[in-house]
């Protein structure tokens, strides 16, 4: 990306601003206030903006982290199905743990159970963290979706071509700690342990 | 009809079972998969099969099972889940999505300010007729709205003034408006569940300082 001048960049600031401006014009009483409030942390915001990056084939991501977010409609019974399988395992997925670039995962049954949402949040490239779901728990995987319609099975050439088909681009994404994986955030937690324990020693 | 279609039962606010009481009831739940799985997909039979050793170990070995994140939602450690699904209204999708194309889909010095904020995405839904706002953040459901409330209550009004009866950020409706969109996680996985986002900001500190640290001694 070209670097731009600081005035470039002002003036880019100053158009984004009329354009929320005039998008606002029409929007309820309390969503213009908040505007006018917030105009000033908003040109910061504005001049400050990085952009979220693409995943991959599909998704949004900021720095190392992306987002994966499916809608999957459920074949006859399958919701019941899922929902038991879910309970049984109370929320737990060690399989989850062995994909090591996943950071966090969430079921969620939508429209009278006709729809599931999926949601995770991940390291890196899309391709490769379906691989890694692909080699790594393929069973686990067609155990939760044999349950909605038309998947083709974790083993079919077919089942990217449909995952894609079924995810919905976040418009916006935001991480806290965006440079740090999963796999980091273990070296991390082990070396704060390692220095506690150290300055324990020492005292 | 099913029964048990649309009464989400997954996590319980009340008190959790007990370890033993767990162990007792893995076979019961072996069963109960068993039983369930016995009209699924081929692929999903033969797949239950595969997991089942895996399954009943996981079952039987329970680490935390998930909890409630309070009013609504659910959590695993110190980490909780929000998921809101909720009808844009008249106008709100285009407003709203050209808002978030003009910060290029980045909230971070807005997001920032809630220090207990994992992740955040909008995704919107239903040819822009509905939004899915979903977030990961430590603790307790109250105090994390009340965290929104209290440091970024402006940001807050412009992108919900584009949801349909969005009472104001200000208003004592707020929360109760946010409870009845919400809808409770049944299956929750964290990675890092006894991490905060502030924990992981002292780690990354102490791995930069433990990095000075040995560049220095090497010297």
């Amino acid at each position: 990306m070209q670097t731009r001048t600081q005035a470039e960049q002002d003036r880019i600031v100053e158009q984004k601003i009329k354009k929320v401006m005039e998008l606002y014009s029409d929007a309820p009483e309390l969503g213009r206030a908040a505007l006018d409030r917030g105009l000033a942390a908003l040109t910061q915001e504005l001049a400050a903006a990085t952009g979220k990056e693409s995943a991959g084939r599909i998704g949004a991501r900021q720095g190392k982290v992306s987002e994966l977010t499916s809608i999957l409609p459920f074949v006859k019974g399958g919701a019941k199905r899922l929902r038991g399988l879910l309970e049984a395992l109370e929320g737990n997925f060690q399989g989850a743990d062995r994909v090591g670039t996943l950071h966090d995962m969430r079921f969620v049954f939508l429209d009278n159970d006709t729809k599931l949402l999926f949601a995770t949040a991940y390291d890196g490239e899309w391709d490769a963290y379906i691989d890694d779901f692909v080699t790594k728990i393929p069973n686990s995987l067609d155990l939760l979706f044999c349950n909605i319609e038309g998947w083709p099975g974790i083993h079919s050439p077919a089942v990217k071509d449909w995952l894609v088909k079924h995810q919905v681009q976040a418009e916006a994404w935001y991480v806290a700690n965006p440079n740090v994986t999963v796999a980091e955030t273990r070296r991390l937690a082990r070396l704060g342990q390692a220095v506690a324990e150290f300055l324990d020693k020492v005292e | 009809m099913d029964p048990t279609m649309g009464t989400p039962t997954g996590v319980k606010a009340g008190p959790e079972p007990t370890g033993s009481k767990q162990g007792v009831d893995a076979q019961v739940k072996l069963e109960e998969l068993r039983r369930l799985f016995a009209d699924a997909p081929e692929l999903g039979k033969k797949a239950l099969a595969n997991v089942l050793r895996e399954l009943t170990s996981q079952v039987a070995d329970m680490p935390p099972p998930i909890e409630s994140a309070g009013r609504v939602g659910a959590r695993l450690g110190k980490r909780s889940e929000l998921t809101i699904v909720v009808p844009l209204a008249s106008g709100g999708a285009k407003r709203l999505r050209a808002f978030l194309r003009l910060l290029g889909g980045n909230l971070s010095p807005g997001a920032t300010k809630v220090g207990t904020l994992h992740d955040m995405r909008f995704v919107f839904l239903d040819n822009d007729t509905r939004m899915l706002f979903a977030t990961s953040f430590d603790g307790d459901w109250d105090t994390y709205i009340d965290d929104f409330i209290a440091l970024i209550p402006d940001y807050l009004d412009i992108i919900d003034s584009a949801w349909d009866g969005w009472p104001g950020i200000r208003s004592p409706g707020a929360k109760d408006y946010l409870v009845k969109h919400q809808i409770t996680a049944e299956g929750w996985f964290v990675a890092h569940p006894d991490l905060t986002v502030a924990d992981i900001q002292r780690l990354k500190r102490i791995g930069q300082a433990l990095d000075k640290f040995l560049d220095e001694i090497g010297e």
